[in-house]
């Protein structure tokens, strides 16, 4: 096995997710063939990768970016139109007593 | 044969029929087949009823837009101001966007009918549309099978008439497979070519929307009507296509240089191989130039894009924390808590699978044997794609190793699923536009797709050779018997 499942719960932890030990069983020997998978990424090709040289070339520019436009912001009421606010703020449960 | 959008727009402005009753066929035609189908995920009849009103107004004006009163569908994850925006995901449940993404907006401005929200894989993540929250769509052409993925539910709908057209969106394939599996056409325009604003993000260096429709004019006719610069979306791109798409699609393809590589037929299915190579033969015999091409790094695109796409997941998903829309868990003792049991309860097995390779490739220690190597070798595939297109024109290849798999297909894995993606992700990588077009059957009789992949911007030549070759080919797949009565 490749990856340990303390290394799975570290990545759960990273990734804000809990699994139960079931769970953690099943994505552990699940995680084992995806990273089988991605490590082939350094097989070789013909051609060969040895031919890239920077990380230069990206897909977009950013160098140019628009002047900032100030614009109207979203009413308070439809931002809070998915949740259940409290005086014009999103709310949870009081965690401290 | 069933009407396009340039037949309806006739037939809507010498008044042989208004937009309402268009979209009471079509609502008809949803209510009948949609309990089975599980195209749509989220009804919007009221609101359909209302635009086509208007759009019937406008109609009346004179000098509406070619897609004023046509009732269509978008998939789940393009935000829609008031109305249902899931992903398919328990996370997102009820949650109700409170903007328009810029596609829809320019729809509706030019008077489109909304019939609903598209189903779809969980956040978009899958090749089967199975990952769903709310269940699987079914392949209308064979209920036994699937639609394909992610955008299963627009291809459906577009496949059994219960839209006119779609709209879907494609981060690795997830237009143009669910197209070749259902039999419609799929167009993934160049990324930067269509705005991004509103659509739920998966992977932003590789997510782009396009149509799904019954024919390349019709694709054409949308493109036309969402490509375009926003400021709202800073990879956009201000490409000066001319006056209209549309125009270059009665081009014929005499001394067109089409390039066919073999790494995009490794391992594909023989009668697919056998399908695409009739569909080449076609295209030689009507004046095309055929240049056998290699493209060497295909062969590890589908790795460098899972880890790009999921790279780029774990960090845009990790905005649901359950505090501002959508799904929160019931009970918790700390926040925390709470945005642990949230996305733990709120995110299916796929996303989460996506989400730890992610997190795994982007994390110390990891990040440079895995992301930054991804990225370097993007860079060799986008080299190689640039190097054949001053050779060819456009290339063609199979839209997907296989047709459309059995649903609930056992035994399969994730990577086996991944797998499937092995023909149309280097697009992606590549940020180039490619079309699937239906091109046979195989034995079962399901849908074969080939794929025409084009230049940068060069959506004009991809969608000229695709129509060509509907054209030329005639009908190369059975039609669906069913759907609006038009």
């Amino acid at each position: 096995m490749a990856i340990s499942k303390t290394e799975i719960e570290k990545l759960a932890r990273l990734a804000r997710l809990s699994f139960s030990d079931e769970e953690l069983e099943r994505f552990t020997a699940e995680f084992d063939e995806i990273i089988e998978f991605a490590n082939t990424i350094n097989q070789s090709i013909e051609g060969g990768t040895e031919q890239i040289r920077s990380v230069g070339a990206r897909m977009v520019s950013f160098d140019e970016l628009r002047p900032d436009e100030v614009a109207p912001s979203l009413p308070n009421e439809k931002i809070l139109s998915n949740v259940e606010g409290y005086n014009g703020f999103f709310s949870l449960e009081r965690s401290r007593k | 044969m069933r009407a396009g959008i340039s037949e309806l727009a006739g037939r809507l402005r010498n008044r042989e029929i208004s937009s309402v009753e268009l979209t009471r066929a079509y609502i008809d035609a949803i209510e009948k087949l949609n309990p089975t189908l599980n195209a749509y995920v989220h009804l919007t009849f009221d609101t359909a009823l209302e635009a086509a009103e208007q759009a019937d107004r406008m109609l009346a004006e004179g000098d509406a837009p070619v897609l004023c009163g046509i009732p269509m569908a978008l998939k789940d994850n393009i935000c829609t101001d008031g109305l249902p925006t899931t992903c398919c995901s328990k996370i997102l449940t009820g949650f109700k966007p409170y903007y328009d993404a810029t596609v829809w907006e320019k729809l509706k401005r030019q008077g489109a009918v909304l019939l609903g929200k598209t189903n779809m894989d969980e956040f978009a993540m899958g090749s089967t549309s199975e990952t769903s929250f709310y269940g699987a769509p079914l392949n209308p052409r064979n209920p036994e099978y699937v639609t394909g993925g992610s955008s299963g539910g627009s291809a459906a709908a577009v496949c059994a008439n219960l839209a006119v057209y779609s709209l879907g969106s494609d981060t690795g394939g997830s237009i143009r497979q669910p197209a070749s599996f259902c039999g419609v056409v799929g167009l993934k325009p160049t990324y930067g070519a269509v705005s991004r604003y509103g659509l739920i993000a998966y992977g932003s260096s590789l997510d782009q929307i396009g149509p799904l429709t019954s024919s390349v004019r019709d694709a054409a006719i949308v493109f036309d009507a969402i490509k375009g610069v926003d400021k709202r979306d800073q990879t956009s791109v201000d490409f000066d296509y001319g006056p209209s798409l549309v125009e270059s699609l009665d081009r014929d393809i005499a001394g067109m240089r089409i390039g066919v590589a073999e790494e995009f037929f490794d391992g594909i299915n023989p009668e697919i191989e056998a399908s695409i190579g009739k569909a080449i033969a076609l295209l030689e015999k009507n004046g095309a130039r055929i240049e056998n091409i290699r493209i060497p790094a295909l062969k590890i695109a589908l790795p460098v894009y899972y880890i790009i796409a999921c790279a780029e997941a774990s960090s845009n998903l990790g905005r649901y924390d359950g505090i501002r829309y959508g799904y929160r868990t019931p009970s918790y003792t700390s926040i925390d808590e709470m945005i642990v049991k949230t996305r733990s309860e709120g995110f299916g097995d796929e996303v989460k699978r996506r989400i730890m390779l992610g997190t795994y490739v982007l994390s110390s220690g990891y990040y440079d044997a895995y992301y930054k190597k991804a990225c370097l070798i993007r860079e060799e595939i986008i080299r190689e794609f640039d190097a054949v297109f001053e050779k060819c024109d456009v290339l063609v290849a199979p839209t997907a190793p296989n047709t459309a798999f059995p649903l609930n297909y056992k035994g399969a894995s994730p990577v086996e699923i991944y797998l499937s993606d092995i023909c149309t992700v280097p697009v992606n990588i590549a940020g180039v536009p490619a079309i699937s077009v239906p091109c046979g059957e195989d034995s079962r009789g399901l849908p074969i797709g080939m794929q025409i992949i084009g230049r940068k911007f060069d959506e004009a030549t991809v969608l000229q050779a695709a129509h060509f070759y509907e054209q030329a080919a005639g009908k190369v797949i059975g039609d669906y018997k069913g759907g609006a009565a038009i």
